[in-house]
Formats: structure tokens, sequence, C-alpha cells
């Protein structure tokens, strides 16, 4: 996989991240939330980042001007408060544990930052690529519908 | 079904008026198929819009996720699967930034550096579409797909071959036009020509009777001479003698004198009769019998005809008057041949065929004259062939002879010894159809009863006389009018009449002919009989089926007719 061309070639990590942070909100458009998950048409969707935030300005810079099926994108640090108000959650790896915190059946594509995190889709680096792997059995439980072009490009499919 | 025969009919009549409509079912031919091929043109041009669209729009689909991860393999994969088709020419795959994530470009052809989005674009052979690449209403990129369109030239050379075929076809349709009409123009004139000639033939046929009965002439006008001395000598002698013995005797001698001029001039009226050319199935010996008496006296008395036909000769089918005028053509060259006197003899016999020959009815005219020279026995045939002085022979004779039997389907022989005569044979084909049924009966001599009144029209006041008187002694009475309208006048105030006997050509509005019509219509049922010596007269009476008494005629004949038609 290509790396994202916009970030500094020289820092590794912040060049995983900085892929990172472009594929948060590209899920969007193949992820269908249920209804309800919206409060109307036009409210914004909401990338969470739990815990620390390994991306700095790149995904606030990612999502300028970005629109998902009409939507503005709109991102939220909330560090490990409970009960997030989220549409994505991106759960560092120091924050897993609030992964047990959402309530069953709440729709929130939760994103975790390493292969078998507590997410339904999980970022990975494969030979030096940012790749992901998805459990669609998570994604179920959590009323969230998953495109199968995103599970095409997946590394993995849990079920 | 009806009115397409007849718009068909139509249309043909048209054709063979004019080519003009069936160049313009050709152009219109052309016409049409042009406008199919620039329609079917325009549709398989839209079809490859559209096809073009389709494989950019589900290029675009394909690459949604792998252009939104940055899958490049996977984008390469979609790219390279499209590009295997042979019309591809370039594919292009943006990103959401708009530069290129993947693409393929067949034979050097350049590449956009940028995504555009817009309407397709056809130029110089290649269309190029453009399809945004969406997900759930997210651009996420872009792809372009640029296909190879035909050439005008491919285009063209596609059609050339059914062009060909049309072209020919309008071709062929304006020419079957041009020739049909052509051809109808050939029929008509063919048609108009063949009329001409009919006419001319007929003309020739009745030429070649008048200058048969030319040569005639001589004869009968002696023979009439003696008729006439005969009966003006005898009309003398009765004046002098009281002797019923011997004016018994005069009066047959000129009644004798009478009939046989009456017969004769009857033989010479039906003979000149101008008449078409119709075979009839006939009795050679009969025919021949009826002609003997003109030929006995129309040849010269120095000249024997005998007759020499048997009973049980076959019929045969050729027309009548034709027969006499070929049969008198020869006699008159035997007469020509015969100028010290000799002997004619007729003879007929059966031919029977042998092998693949049909039965045959030969006809043999045997004169006892200077014969031929061998040298000239084959041009006698040949028209305007005389061997005779200016002003006595036309040379039609004998070619007239020989278009009869070949038109007879038969043929003609000459035989012929300088010095010992000459025999020219008719052969005709025997024919299988029976003779025509007639009726021979024997004259009636009995006398009416008295009681059947008989209107004579008649203009001719001796005529008229005679007519009555003959009409008292076979037993009838009868009132005179002296013109149809008279007659007409004279049913309806001293009628009933059982008979009308009228004349043919009288003074007045209304002829013979008319008279009898008039009555057909205002007393049916009333018998007319029409008397005429106009030979012409007499075949408009016969075509109309009026019995008819031709002038002179014997009293015996008069009541004969009054009996058939009062029967």
């Amino acid at each position: 996989m290509l790396a994202g061309a916009a970030a500094p070639a020289a820092d590794p990590v912040a060049l995983e991240y900085a892929v990172k942070a472009n594929y948060l909100y590209k899920f969007a458009p193949f992820v269908r939330w249920p209804a309800g998950a919206f409060e109307d048409a036009s409210s914004p969707l909401r990338i969470c980042i739990a815990g620390s935030d390994p991306f700095g300005t790149t995904l606030d810079k990612a999502v300028v001007g970005q629109q998902v099926g009409g939507r503005s994108i709109v991102v939220r640090r909330i560090g490990t408060a409970p009960r997030p108000r989220c549409h994505i959650l991106f759960i560092g790896r120091s924050a897993e544990a609030l992964a047990t915190e959402i309530a069953p059946g709440e729709p929130i594509l939760t994103v975790g930052d390493r292969r078998r995190a507590p997410a339904m889709i999980q970022f990975a680096v494969v030979g030096g690529r940012v790749r992901f792997a998805v459990d669609v059995g998570a994604a179920q439980r959590g009323n969230i519908a998953l495109s199968s072009k995103l599970l095409g490009l997946a590394m993995e499919v849990d079920r | 079904m009806i009115r397409l025969s007849r718009w068909l009919d139509r249309i043909g009549r048209r054709l063979a008026a004019t080519p003009a409509i069936g160049i313009g079912l050709a152009v219109a031919l052309l016409a049409i198929s042009l406008m199919l091929a620039v329609h079917n043109e325009g549709l398989a041009r839209a079809e490859k819009t559209r096809d073009a669209e389709i494989q950019a729009r589900i290029l675009a689909a394909s690459l949604a996720g792998p252009l939104a991860f940055d899958d490049a393999a996977g984008t390469r994969e979609y790219v390279e699967a499209l590009s295997r088709r042979p019309d591809v020419l370039v594919i292009g795959a943006y990103g959401d930034d708009g530069r290129v994530r993947a693409s393929f470009t067949r034979r050097g052809r350049p590449l956009p550096a940028t995504a555009r989005i817009g309407p397709p674009i056809e130029a110089a052979g290649e269309l190029s579409v453009t399809a945004p690449v969406t997900q759930s209403g997210t651009r996420l990129g872009s792809v372009l797909l640029t296909v190879a369109t035909e050439s005008w030239w491919a285009r063209a050379t596609r059609y050339a071959g059914i062009a060909i075929v049309v072209v020919l076809a309008s071709l062929l349709v304006a020419a079957l036009a041009i020739f049909y009409a052509q051809a109808s123009a050939a029929h008509r004139q063919l048609t108009e020509e063949i009329e001409h000639r009919r006419e001319a033939e007929e003309a020739l046929r009745q030429a070649q009777k008048m200058e048969a009965m030319g040569q005639l002439t001589g004869g009968v006008a002696h023979d009439f001479n003696n008729m006439l001395m005969v009966a003006s000598s005898g009309l003398d002698l009765l004046d002098r003698t009281d002797d019923p013995a011997k004016r018994a005797r005069l009066n047959d001698g000129i009644r004798q004198a009478i009939e046989r001029g009456a017969k004769l001039t009857q033989q010479l009226l039906t003979f000149a009769r101008r008449s078409p050319l119709t075979p009839e199935v006939l009795d050679i010996g009969a025919r021949i019998r009826a002609l003997q008496s003109l030929l006995e006296r129309s040849l010269r008395e120095d000249i024997a005809v005998d007759l020499a036909i048997p009973a049980g000769v076959w019929p045969i089918e050729v027309d009548a008057s034709q027969l006499d005028v070929a049969v008198l053509n020869i006699a008159i060259n035997a007469r020509d041949a015969m100028p010290n006197g000799g002997s004619l003899r007729i003879s007929a016999a059966n031919l029977p065929g042998e092998g693949d020959r049909a039965d045959m009815v030969g006809l043999s005219i045997r004169d006892s004259g200077t014969g031929i020279a061998p040298e000239l026995m084959q041009k006698v045939f040949e028209p305007f062939f005389t061997t005779k002085g200016v002003g006595s022979g036309t040379g039609l004779g004998l070619s007239q002879v020989y278009g009869f039997a070949r038109s007879s389907d038969g043929e003609v022989r000459i035989e012929s010894q300088l010095g010992d005569g000459t025999t020219v044979t008719l052969l005709f084909p025997r024919s299988s159809k029976p003779l025509p049924h007639r009726i021979y009966r024997a004259a009636d001599q009995g006398t009416a009863d008295g009681s059947r009144r008989i209107l004579i029209v008649e203009d001719d006041d001796h005529v008229a006389e005679l007519v009555g008187q003959m009409l008292q002694e076979l037993g009838y009475q009868s009132v005179r009018a002296q013109q149809a309208t008279e007659g007409l006048d004279l049913i309806g105030s001293s009628g009933p009449f059982d008979l009308v006997l009228s004349d043919m050509i009288m003074p007045g509005r209304m002829n013979g002919l008319d008279l009898a019509q008039e009555l057909g219509r205002r007393h049916r049922g009333l018998p007319v009989i029409l008397m005429t010596g106009f030979s012409e007269a007499a075949a408009s009476a016969a075509a109309e089926g009026i019995p008819l008494l031709v002038k002179p005629y014997t009293i015996d004949a008069l009541g004969d007719a009054l009996r058939k038609a009062l029967r």
C-alpha cells in the first residue's frame, strides 16, 4: 500500500498515522449506520479519538472540507470519557479499556490501533504498509453494516 | 385483395407508359436505404457511447474501495481487466485529489494528468467518457475511459457491401422499369403492325379474288349473252306463235335461261363478297360441285370440265372462299395454257398417312395444256411471276394458291411436262371435326289454304306486283306497303298479318333490317322474311338471324321460306 503522500516522508510513525487518519474518515462511505444514529440529515459525522491522540493535527487537516454523504466531519478528542456520542471511535492503544464501556447495540464504528484490539476495524502494519482487519461479528452486534467492498479490501475478516 | 390487384394493375399500366415511376422507385429505394443507414449509424454510436459509459461506471464502482484505501494493486487489477477489451485505448483512475492512481494507454496515447468529469467527447475515431468514483455520495475519485470508435473509412467499408447490393438492386429496378416500358411500347407497336398487316392481307385476299373474277369476266359475259339471246329470241318467238305446245317449250327455254343467269350471278356475288378469313370444316366434293357451273361458264366453251370426286372424301378445315379462289386461279391458269381448247379434270382423293405423316386430302386439277418449262417450275409460286403478256395476268394467282395452302397447314405440288399438261395438287390435312349438320329437305310443293295474310313491303312496283302474284299462286293473301313506315301503319290499321315479307334496301328512314328490328320490339312473334340481291346486306341480315330470300328467287324458294317461317 502506498503511504499517504501528504505527510512528511522522514518520520515513518508520522507517515503511518497520516495514512490512518486518512483511512479513518474514508471508512465512513463504506459504513451504514442505523436510523437514529444521526440527529437529522445535516448533522455532522463525528469522529472521536479516545485515549492519547496519535494524529496530532493530521486528522483535523485531512477532514477539512471533506463530506461524507452530505455531512461535514468533525473530530473530537474524548480522552477516556465514558458513553461517547460518536459515529466513528478511534480507540488508541491506551484507551482499549473504554471499548467495554460502550453499550451493546450502540451504533459506533470502533477502530482499534492494532490487530486483535477490541474493535470492529483493527489497523495493522504489514510489511511497512497500513492495512486493516474487520470483525464482522462485532459490527453486527453494534448494528453497523459494512460494505462488502470494505471487506474485500480487508487483510482479514473475522466472523 | 381486389383493391390490391387493381392497385398493382394501375401501377403496371403506369410502368408500361413511362419508366419514370420505376426510376422513382429505384431512387426511393436508395433514399430509404441511405436514411436507414444514417439512422442505424446514429443508433450504433449512441449504443457505443452508452456501452463506454457503462464500462466506465462499472470500473468506477469497482475502484471505490481500492481508491479510498490506496490499494494500488487492486486499482491496477481492475484497470488491467478492462484494458483487455480491444477497443479500449486509454484508462485513467484518479484519486480524490485528482491525481493519477493507475492508468493504461494503448500505442502511446497521452493520458490526461488530471481528472476531468464531463460529458462524452468524441473526436477522431475516439470516444472519451468519464465517471466519478463515489461511495455513499462521497466522491473518492474518477475514471477516464477512451475507446476507439470506428473510423469513417471502417464504417464506409462496413456499409460498402450492403451499399453495393442496394445500389445494384436500385439499378436493376430502374433497368427493369425502363425495359418494361420499352417492351410495352414495342408490344403496342407490334400489335398495331400486326393489325395493319392483317388489314393489308385482307385487302390482298380481296384483291386476289377480284383479280380472279376479272379473269372470269369474259367467259361470264359470253354466257350471259347466250342466256339473253335465249330469252329475247324466245320472247320474239312467243309473240309469233299460238301453238300451246311450242309456247310451253319456249317458256321452258326462257325460264331455264333465266334460272341459269340467276344462279351465275348468285355465285359471282357470293364469290365477290368481302369476308373475314374463317376456316370451316367442309366437304371438298360439295364445295367443288357448287363451283362447277361457275367454272364451266367462265372457262371457254372449248374446255371440258370434268369432276372426279368420289363420295367419302375426308372433311378438311379451310376458308371456303379462299378454296374457291385457289381452284379458280388454277383453272384460269389452265385455261390460258390451253389456247386451243382441252380438258380440265378436277379430282380429289384421301391420302392416308404413313409413319408420322398425317392423313391428308389431295385435290388435283389437271389440264391438257402446254405445260411449264422445267426451268420455270421453281418460279411459278413467286408473287408477280407471270408468263402471260402485259395486261392479261398479274402473277398473283399461284402465289395466292401457295399462300392459301400454307396458311391451311397444307402444301401444293405441281407436276408438268412440256406439251403434256400440268397437274396442280393441293394437299390439306384431314380434319378430325365432324361436318356441320345440314338439313336438306325436299321442297314441299303444297299450297296454303288462303287464310294466311302476308304484308309485302317493297318499293319497286314491278317486284311487288310479281311477289303478290307468286303469293297468290302459293295460296296466301297479301297487302303491299311501299315503305317501312307505311308497313308499320298497315299492321296497325289492316292487321293482323301472319308474316312480313320486306325488301332490305328501301327509300325512307327505315330499311328492311330496321323494320325487322322494330317489329321484333313492337310485335314479338310476327315472322319477318327479308329479300335482297345485295350480298353485303344479306350478310348483315344473317348476322341478325333473320331469314333471307336472295333475289332473284323462284316461287318454290319463296314457298319454302314461307312455310319454314310460318311453321
